[in-house]
């Protein structure tokens, strides 16, 4: 393939994008074969014992986001990892995945991720490397590490901080830089400043009746999603129970998960949070002067949330989000300290993300030094800075001037192509390494596979700059050995059993108010528009772009896949003709950013949104050709809102994969809300069916989503995708409504688009006891199972639609191409081999993960035991970190979906089509607190 | 003199005047053009058939929540416009109505061809349409029956009986108008073809008698059908529980229309036939008359339909089904909501006056605007219900692509290359029953 030239426009030109892909990826299948011609692979003359073919085996291992080691169990078979899965046993996470962690595995499969060492853009190997690199040392060597640098994204791992620091004491001179995009540092940096000492402040949420979030999307995507949603439900599903409160309020500019989940939602600029959060202080007289500029909607609030926070003293905790300044944080300190957050519901501990010694370590110290001429071996591991930074910071140009480049990471992406040396690194799921979680809970990272492609893991990359030789199991192993000494063989083998070290969390630090004067964190309000940068819910910064089960993944609020958008108000659209997906340019300090524009309810009237990631030089097939680039919008500090901009239409319309175009849900009921848990849901009557009532026998499945769990994390979606090989078709296939999500989480906002209220609902198939689909289709390939599940027989399937026709909640995907026939080697071994694959024609849909009922049906017979309640775990209900789904035995009233489906909230969705679904809601409460 | 036919000779005279377009065809120039015409749009058919099966249904604009598209929408069209020829030949032969004799051939064809045509569109719109037969109830070894719940297994089964007893009454009726075609004949490759075409027809008395009683039999079966076909067609929608189609109006409404559709085509062929082939002393203004009476009877009874569907919303007050009509009043798709209103049924109400029943063009003109009105509608009744069903999160608009479009225009070309042969080489009109009536009425007078 020609990789310079685009595929020309045409239709079938550019669907054949992911054919391409497969294209790509089949000359990669040579390549993953290598998996199995490993020195110590042995043939199948005797079976190797507890390999056995068809049967899973599960292994404890992690993977590694912003630093932080996202702990997961490894389904594989063969020894072909097919499905991660949270780790129960985790003390931080309990189980809670996010949807990063469930496409980590397409990662690992990606065909187009860097496969081989390459020297100035050539294919190179590693022996070659290795002389470069010995060679190199030596310069360095002679001059103490002066020149030399260090660049790594966030760092928790042990073994890899042992590393640094043995290369930097070898090399006193040598200097270690880190550079992670969007990360916590406001937040330690506030520690520093108010307690005297650099911690990392934890939201036991858990313990909290009362959060009060200024712009933090805690519930929202990142690094702490999974453990801070899982705290979140816990308290949520207590106050359900009857203890305590839950209540959230909230102020944002722009309409976020955890904006979503408030009961109490104000709407404000981005430059109003440090004035609410001094605001909030004086109200509770940690501060003497009262804010400038407040207006009384603001100081309504601010009064409101200051006698919430008092009265729920002990039992509440403001947040400030990260992105908002040392000065908010030091605030928000303050504040919570009066509020006895403090041991409570604000726990301290030792960072857990490694500080570089040296004062100036980021990377604007870096582009600095590097433009002066300070810098001449530059070696940038795990991190893509020539995209994911500033542009105004030049790194990319500044990075000419250094003698020496290396750049080791997953693909050749903008930084490799700008390096000398470009190492290819492992996946997390194939190498061995270390890592902590969010809380400080260490875990062994162990493979689940051997390396698909010849790449190195970041340890051994790192070793052979120490002069060593050693391999990643040893380096890893060198590290603990050191560490439990006597104890090391027996905690090692529990380690790598269990996927975490026991007892390795950083305990609490007692924390005291060393410093209560604060300067004045307003900041005035701006002419003109405010944009701010987030992160993409998908693709985070760029670095997960080449995944295109998080690309085809909707953005949580927006519905958009394939690209980013530019959030603009409904007022601001209105004032300036602006339509949905139109073209804009947006303006600032003399940068421009030209993208769609799209409608957010909810939304700050003068405040824009975009989210950075894309706009990417060509790295890979999926990551180019997709959105604008927000890093070339900003000064130096990302977080810093960029004030005083303009916007204007370009006039031309571009196309936007939104799955789904209508959210507004004005008039209906598919989200039901009551005031308190005990309020019963408004139902419609049942009406007549024509058809007789069936008795079911037990087990008989179903299902029930609490939408007052429901944070729109996409965990389930991405999950669903990945255990039952669903196939993705693109961004052009999903702008004309064929993605084939078997699971969606609808959005819907209600009320005035400008101070919306706002909802997620999770639709899987809601196997309709009365199902429409059935009396459609001529051929009987969908019909009833014994056990009421709805079940789609793909072989009988000769493809009429009739049952997408009929189905009222349009949950049937069909194959209007042949999706999966043109797939790879390496997707091939990806596949859930309990799955069929579909082809071409036929109609599809959530099955209730029928092949995981199936195997508890057998394991059960085989015991000769009825299924317990529980057994039957679900892909999505394992994903989902808030525990909002919930599936077992419907017939069986002491199960906990009975339980559930008994309470008051549960409720139908459109009883109105007398369809008689398995799948049932819990209505979403209102209120966080009973009076 | 019959006021039906007014032909110019004696019995030979009618005979030698329809048999004589098949043997010596009189404009031969004018029909190749059209049938050059008809080629290429057949090539369009083939085509768009070979990209379609090559592909996959997903070079349509299809979608979900729109499933389903212009296929199913020109499936409903073909049928519905195929009404019109049974109508016609089997009901007014069962109520002597003799003036039927000079328009039920061409009708039966036109009939026949679109019902090809109508039945062709389901099985290429199949994700697989290799398996196809798999909806009809035949022993397999899967042991599976079709499910007869489903109204697309009876709507297999009423395409495949229109079509056969379609095939049955047209080719029995013609049989004698064959043997005709046959005895004059003066090139051998007629004869031969007439000759084994007519099977045999002597003309004997006995011939007669059999044919007589098979003929009015089969009208006997096919009457019903045009009853049966298109209600059944109609629960294709209406046995779906979405807002829109879940109507109990549907099946009158849907076999009005289709009626409707019919006599507009049918008269359109009629204006065109008299006078390409010089026919205008069989097929007489007082043909065109009841035709157009027929076309504005059925017309105001479709209107009803429309009325009454408004009605029935406005009066049961289910906020879906409300929700659909004003989607249709005014949505993504109301140009084919008010294009099937305008287009149906304010041309028609020019038919209140008797100069524009008889007057060959108006009449044309009316009765394109109803067939091209009864499109619309039929896509309307589909892509106006599923864009919008109950779900605001399921919602999404659908526009027929490139290769929709071309089937469209393969399939017309499929209607016009068989009717330009069937014009060109069969007996367009049934000279033997002209022949029988003009006797009778002549007897009648005498008596």
């Amino acid at each position: 393939m020609d990789r310079d030239r685009p595929d020309p426009p045409s239709r079938f030109n550019r669907r054949s994008l992911l054919q391409a892909m497969a294209a790509s990826l089949a000359l990669a299948g040579a390549g993953g074969k290598r998996a199995d011609a490993d020195e110590r692979a042995l043939p199948y003359v005797n079976a190797p014992e507890f390999v056995v073919p068809g049967k899973a085996r599960w292994y404890a291992t992690s993977v590694g986001f912003a630093g932080y080691a996202h702990p997961a169990l490894g389904k594989t078979y063969v020894g072909r990892p097919v499905k991660l899965e949270g780790n129960a046993e985790h003390p931080a996470t309990r189980g809670a995945t996010d949807a990063f962690l469930q496409a980590a595995l397409l990662g690992l499969y990606d065909p187009e991720r860097s496969q081989a060492p390459r020297h100035l853009r050539e294919s190179a190997t590693w022996s070659a490397l290795d002389t470069a690199i010995a060679e190199r040392r030596a310069v360095v060597e002679s001059r103490q590490g002066e020149g030399f640098r260090l660049l790594t994204g966030a760092v928790t791992s042990p073994t890899l901080i042992r590393q640094i620091d043995a290369l930097l004491q070898r090399w006193p001179k040598a200097q270690w830089h880190v550079w992670e995009p969007f990360d916590d540092e406001p937040r330690l940096l506030a520690t520093e400043r108010i307690l005297g000492r650099r911690l990392q402040p934890h939201f036991r949420l858990d313990r909290a009746d009362l959060v009060v979030s200024l712009d933090d999307d805690f519930l929202g995507p990142g690094p702490r999603q999974a453990v801070q949603a899982h705290l979140w439900a816990e308290r949520r599903m207590a106050f359900q129970a009857g203890q305590g409160a839950a209540r959230l309020l909230v102020a944002e500019p722009s309409l976020s998960a955890t904006g979503t989940m408030a009961e109490n939602r104000l709407i404000c600029s981005p430059l109003a949070i440090p004035r609410l959060a001094h605001g909030i202080a004086h109200a509770l007289d940690v501060v003497s002067d009262r804010p400038p500029g407040l207006t009384d909607r603001e100081s309504q609030w601010i009064e409101h949330v200051a006698a919430a926070l008092r009265r729920h003293n002990g039992r509440a905790v403001l947040t400030a989000g990260a992105q908002h300044a040392a000065d908010v944080q030091a605030l928000a300190l303050l504040v919570n300290e009066k509020i006895g957050s403090f041991g409570a519901t604000l726990i301290f501990t030792d960072p857990i993300v490694a500080v570089p010694p040296a004062d100036r370590h980021d990377v604007g110290a870096l582009a600095e030094d590097m433009a002066a001429g300070g810098v001449s071996t530059l070696v940038v591991l795990d991190g893509n800075p020539a995209y994911a930074t500033p542009t105004t910071l030049g790194f990319a140009e500044a990075m000419e001037k250094v003698e020496f480049r290396l750049h080791g990471g997953l693909y050749l992406d903008e930084t490799a192509r700008r390096c000398h040396w470009h190492a290819p690194l492992q996946h997390d799921l194939e190498s061995w390494s270390d890592g902590r979680a969010v809380d400080g809970t260490a875990a062994i990272i162990q493979p689940l596979v051997r390396p698909f492609y010849d790449v190195r893991s970041i340890h051994v990359v790192l070793d052979r700059w120490l002069g060593g030789t050693g391999s990643d199991h040893d380096i890893v192993r060198a590290t603990w050995s050191a560490a439990w000494k006597d104890d090391f063989a027996d905690k090692w083998q529990d380690a790598v059993v269990h996927g975490f070290v026991p007892e390795s969390a950083f305990p609490p630090v007692a924390a005291t108010v060393a410093e209560r004067n604060m300067a004045s964190a307003v900041r005035p309000n701006a002419q003109g528009l405010v944009v701010e940068l987030r992160p993409d819910a998908s693709i985070w910064d760029g670095r997960f772009a080449q995944n295109a089960w998080l690309q085809e993944t909707p953005r949580p609020i927006s519905k958009v896949t394939w690209g980013n958008v530019i959030l603009v108000s409904p007022q601001l659209a209105r004032a300036h003709g602006i339509e949905s997906g139109e073209e804009v340019r947006v303006e600032a300090g003399g940068r421009t950013i030209v993208g769609p524009a799209w409608f957010a309810p909810g939304q700050e009237a003068d405040t824009v949104t975009v989210t950075s990631g894309y706009g990417r030089e060509r790295a890979g097939l999926l990551t180019q050709q997709f959105g604008y680039d927000a890093f070339s919008f900003w000064d130096a500090d990302l977080r810093m809102p960029a004030v005083g901009a303009t916007i204007a239409r370009t006039g031309n319309r571009l196309t936007i994969a939104s799955t789904q175009p209508y959210q507004a849900m004005d008039g209906f009921d598919f989200v039901r809300s009551v005031e308190l848990p005990e309020t019963a849901v408004k139902k419609k009557e049942e009406k007549e069916s024509f058809y007789p009532e069936r008795q079911w026998d037990s087990p008989s499945w179903g299902m029930s989503i609490d939408v007052d769990l429901c944070i729109g994390c996409n965990a389930c979606h991405v999950a669903c995708v990945a255990e039952n090989n669903v196939p993705m078709v693109g961004k052009e296939l999903v702008s004309e409504g064929r993605e084939m999500h078997w699971l969606r989480i609808d959005h819907y906002h209600e009320g005035d688009p400008a101070e919306p209220k706002s909802y997620f609902q999770p639709v899987p198939c809601m196997h309709c006891e009365q199902a429409p689909c059935e009396m459609g289709c001529p051929v009987n390939a969908t019909v009833h199972s014994h056990d009421g599940l709805n079940v789609q027989v793909y072989n009988r399937c000769v493809g009429t639609r009739t049952c997408s026709a009929y189905c009222p909640y349009k949950v049937r995907r069909f194959n209007w191409f042949e999706y999966t026939g043109s797939d790879p080697d390496s997707i091939r071994a990806m596949r859930n081999p309990e799955v069929t694959v579909r082809s071409r024609g036929v109609m599809e849909k959530c099955t209730y993960c029928v092949q995981r009922i199936s195997a508890a049906r057998i394991a059960a017979k085989i015991a000769g035991r009825p299924i317990a309640d529980g057994e039957v775990v679900t892909a999505c209900q394992q994903a989902c970190p808030t525990q909002a789904i919930v599936f077992g035995d419907v017939v069986d009233p002491n199960t906990a979906v009975s339980r559930r489906k008994a309470g008051s909230r549960d409720y139908s969705l459109l009883e109105e089509a007398n369809t008689r679904p398995r799948t049932t809601y819990l209505a979403r409460i209102e209120k966080g607190e009973r009076k | 003199v019959s006021d039906v036919a007014r032909p110019a000779g004696d019995y030979a005279g009618i005979t030698r005047e329809i048999v004589d377009i098949s043997l010596d065809y009189p404009n031969r120039r004018a029909w190749w053009i059209c049938f050059a015409g008809a080629l290429l749009l057949l090539l369009s058919f083939f085509i768009s058939v070979a990209v379609l099966f090559w592909y996959g249904v997903g070079v349509w604009g299809n979608n979900i929540p729109v499933g389903w598209g212009l296929a199913i929408s020109n499936y409903i069209w073909f049928l519905g416009i195929g009404h019109a020829g049974t109508l016609i030949s089997a009901m007014l032969l069962l109520l002597n109505q003799h003036w039927r004799n000079s328009l039920n051939r061409f009708a039966e064809a036109m009939t026949l061809f679109a019902v090809v045509c109508a039945g062709l569109y389901p099985i290429v719109h199949l994700g697989r349409p290799w398996l196809f037969y798999w909806i009809a109830p035949y022993p397999n070894t899967m042991t599976i029956w079709p499910q007869f719940k489903s109204p697309l297994t009876w709507d297999f089964f009423a395409v495949l009986t229109y079509l056969t007893v379609s095939i049955l009454f047209w080719y029995i009726g013609i049989v004698p108008d064959l043997a005709s075609a046959r005895d004059h004949a003066r090139k051998r490759r007629y004869q031969v073809f007439f000759g084994l075409t007519a099977l045999g027809w002597r003309g004997s008395a006995r011939h007669w008698a059999r044919w007589r009683q098979s003929y009015r039999l089969t009208a006997a079966i096919a009457v019903p059908l045009v009853v049966s076909v298109h209600s059944e067609v109609s629960l294709l929608f209406a046995a779906g529980p979405i807002p829109g189609w879940t109507s109990t109006v549907f099946p009158p409404y849907f076999v009005l229309g289709a009626a409707f559709s019919g006599f507009a085509v049918v008269s359109m062929i009629a204006v065109v036939l008299r006078h390409a082939l010089g026919l205008r002393d069989l097929v007489t203004e007082r043909h065109l008359d009841l035709l157009a009476k027929f076309l504005l009877a059925t017309g105001l009874m479709t209107a009803y339909g429309y009325w009454a569907e408004i009605f029935d919303t406005l009066y049961s007050g289910e906020p879906q089904d409300f929700g659909t009509m004003l989607d249709r009043l005014g949505g993504f798709y109301a140009l084919s909501y008010w294009g099937a209103v305008i287009a149906n049924f304010v041309p028609i109400q020019l038919l209140w006056w008797r100069r524009m029943r008889v007057g060959p063009l108006p009449l044309f003109l009316i009765s394109l605007s109803v067939t091209i009105g009864m499109w619309f509608e039929r896509y309307m009744l589909l892509a106006s219900t599923l864009y919008r069903d109950y779900l605001v999160s399921s919602w999404r608009e659908y526009q027929p692509s490139f290769w929709d479009w071309s089937l469209y225009a393969g399939m017309l070309g499929v209607f016009f290359t068989l009717f330009l042969l069937f014009v060109r080489f069969l007996p367009v009109i049934s000279s033997f029953e002209i022949k029988e009536a003009l006797f009778e009425e002549k007897g009648e007078r005498h008596a």
